[in-house]
């Protein structure tokens, strides 16, 4: 009976006291205090294309109507800029740091030191390996697209356009990039279901208009009774639309093209009835940013991945969005 | 392959390098590339859907004119001794001048004298790179390789800080002429390619300039003390390679009606190197077989038709590409025995 009775005191104790290590490591991040005013730190990871461009942006947009005080860096393309830019907000004694993480590998640590300063991280756009750091306890959250969905939404307007009857070419992007490999993912799952689509060829254009336009010239050579393109982004898709002209097709009459991205010269080839559609993959991080960092300064548990709702734009709305595209 | 420069080189490395005699070549070697592109054409016709039509001459034509331009200029510098890695990010710098010259204030009020200009300043600017190419490696002996190594990294930065990063798209049919137009059923690009390579031959077999070039690429001080101007030559020969990479540069743009500072010329220096290699160049230099070297480039161009068209996934093609070069290598190997 004694030895019972001190096998549950025992037990109790040890319950108790893992509750109180689990309690430990939810308290681990650090919190944010209720302020009007915030000193935001945003470490971008390069700005050689018009899709980071566009994201810096709608940081210093958000700025003065979230009340932030924003130091934005550009680490041109060098992950040890990138933690040189965290380490210099950490010491200028940001509240919250924005951060695209250009590598996992070296930027983690300075993920790391930032949690230990008491300064809350917020990854955007591009996550880490769930095994080296964890939302909620390294990090807040991570805001960013579901490419799975973007793939998954091309593929829904795509059996819509054609009636369920479709021979496609498919483009990827940059062979191994986690883009690339979900927009496949999600289009290819969707399209699976329909027995009247079939994927002709998929080939990778690495996300590029040129090699894009001469992937497409190629397999429409091959493959000369294909009627849908589906590009994993707009620059290949325009250069799908560049290979079908040159080859005597109608772009949009002949071959319905669906795309990613949401980028001007998509929303203007809309418009121009050679692009079917295009699914946003929102660079406008600024808004969704200041919205999550008041719900975590409110105490509020934020989910692990906060994701981006990425509008689609067709004919229907191409004309009235493309003064905000990027 | 039997020009008297040819002849002279031979003898000069024969008499210091290899005491043994020189074998008779085998047909396989001496005829590789050519055999090697009419192998791939009949495998095609077997296998490739659609193969035996116009279009596809087409298609092939547009896609290999910028590999090949840049591949002669790639053998010049190769058959000097050196080697040019900066022409991918020079393909790039050109490529973003040309629509910031005609998208220009002045270009859009004179409207002829910017479109001349878009053709001329970016590949005078091409080869005023390559004349620094030149001068590091023939004024202060920097090896080829890092020499040009500057400019392959600057050379894209350049671009991409005119640029701002950004893509710049355009229409302007008068500049996409050279890249979408079409002479007598064939592309613009395809005889531009022709024409520079008839240049560049004669230029080697025909004049004073080339018989200089393959002696350097040969023996270097059995050239210098024979009196041939080695620095003059190396100039000469790396703003050739730069400036025809500009061309290059100003077809990818033209073709897509865009510049894109941060993708062109990707990766060519190494698609041209190949394409002289399969084309029969030596990379120790002192040979410059400009023909192979266009079918050497049509080989290249070819295979990665032929694995698209197939449906072989890209990394695939990546290991096929590199099993050519190695088959070359190879031959090439035979053929210096």
């Amino acid at each position: 009976m004694k030895t019972v009775k001190l096998m549950l005191a025992a037990s109790a104790a040890l319950i108790i006291s893992a509750g109180a290590v689990s309690l430990a490591h939810a308290q681990d991040l650090p919190p944010l205090a209720k302020k009007d005013h915030y000193k935001v730190g945003f470490a971008q990871s390069e700005s050689n294309n018009p899709w980071r461009i566009a994201e810096t942006k709608s940081f210093q947009d958000t700025a003065p109507k979230c009340g932030w005080d924003l130091v934005a860096t550009d680490a041109a393309s060098s992950a040890a800029k990138q933690v040189a830019d965290v380490d210099s907000m950490i010491a200028q004694g940001v509240d919250a740091i924005f951060l695209p993480p250009r590598e996992e590998k070296p930027l983690l640590p300075a993920v790391l030191r930032a949690k230990k300063a008491g300064i809350p991280v917020f990854l955007v756009d591009r996550s880490v390996d769930a095994n080296v750091a964890k939302a909620g306890r390294d990090y807040v959250t991570f805001l960013g697209s579901d490419f799975i969905d973007q793939g998954h939404r091309a593929a829904d307007w795509l059996i819509k356009a054609t009636g369920g009857k479709a021979k496609i070419i498919e483009l990827e992007g940059t062979t191994g990039s986690s883009p690339a490999n979900d927009r496949k993912k999600g289009f290819d799952d969707a399209v699976a279901k329909e027995s009247g689509m079939t994927i002709l060829a998929s080939q990778s254009g690495d996300f590029a208009r040129d090699k894009g336009r001469q992937v497409m010239e190629t397999l429409l050579q091959a493959h000369p009774d294909v009627t849908a393109v589906y590009a994993h982004n707009d620059e290949m898709a325009i250069g799908a639309i560049q290979a079908l002209e040159a080859a005597g097709r109608k772009p949009g009459k002949d071959v319905i093209i669906a795309s990613i991205d949401g980028t001007r010269d998509a929303m203007q080839a809309i418009i121009d009835g050679k692009l079917g559609v295009t699914v946003e993959s929102s660079p406008f991080f600024g808004p969704l940013s200041c919205e999550t960092m008041k719900r975590y300064a409110a105490g509020e548990k934020i989910e692990p991945w906060v994701k981006v709702s990425d509008r689609i734009f067709t004919i229907d709305n191409a004309a009235a969005s493309i003064a905000g595209a990027y | 392959m039997s020009g008297t420069a040819d002849q002279m080189v031979t003898k000069t490395d024969t008499a210091l390098n290899t005491p043994k005699p020189p074998r008779r070549a085998g047909l396989l070697t001496r005829h590789g590339t050519l055999i090697a592109f009419a192998v791939l054409l009949v495998v095609n016709v077997v296998l490739t859907p659609n193969f035996l039509a116009m279009q596809t001459l087409y298609i092939n034509l547009t896609q290999v004119a910028t590999i090949a331009i840049v591949a002669l200029g790639m053998t010049l510098v190769i058959a000097s001794g050196g080697i040019d890695l900066s022409v991918g990010s020079v393909m790039a710098l050109s490529g973003a001048l040309a629509p910031l010259i005609f998208l220009s204030g002045f270009a859009t009020a004179h409207p002829a004298i910017g479109l001349a200009a878009a053709f001329i300043v970016p590949v005078a600017v091409a080869a005023l790179c390559g004349l620094f190419n030149g001068w590091l490696v023939s004024r202060y002996g920097v090896q080829p390789i890092v020499a040009t190594l500057i400019l392959f990294i600057s050379g894209r930065g350049i671009a991409q800080v005119l640029t701002n990063g950004n893509l710049q798209t355009f229409s302007n049919p008068g500049f996409s002429f050279i890249a979408t137009g079409r002479l007598l059923g064939l592309p613009v690009q395809a005889w531009l390619c022709l024409a520079l390579a008839a240049g560049a031959w004669f230029l080697v077999r025909r004049t004073l300039f080339g018989r200089y070039l393959l002696a350097v690429g040969g023996n270097e001080r059995a050239a210098r003390l024979a009196g041939v101007p080695v620095r003059r030559v190396k100039l000469v020969v790396y703003s050739l390679c730069a400036a025809l990479a500009g061309i290059a540069g100003l077809i990818v743009s033209a073709i897509n009606s865009a510049s894109d500072a941060n993708q062109a010329g990707l990766l060519m220096e190494l698609d041209a190197i190949a394409a002289a290699v399969v084309g029969g160049t030596l990379l120790t230099g002192g040979k410059a077989p400009v023909f192979n070297v266009i079918i050497g480039a049509l080989i290249i161009q070819l295979v990665r038709y032929t694995l698209l068209a197939n449906g072989v996934p890209d990394a695939v093609a990546l290991i096929a590409k590199a099993g050519i070069i190695i088959a070359a290598v190879y031959l090439q190997q035979n053929r210096r025995d």
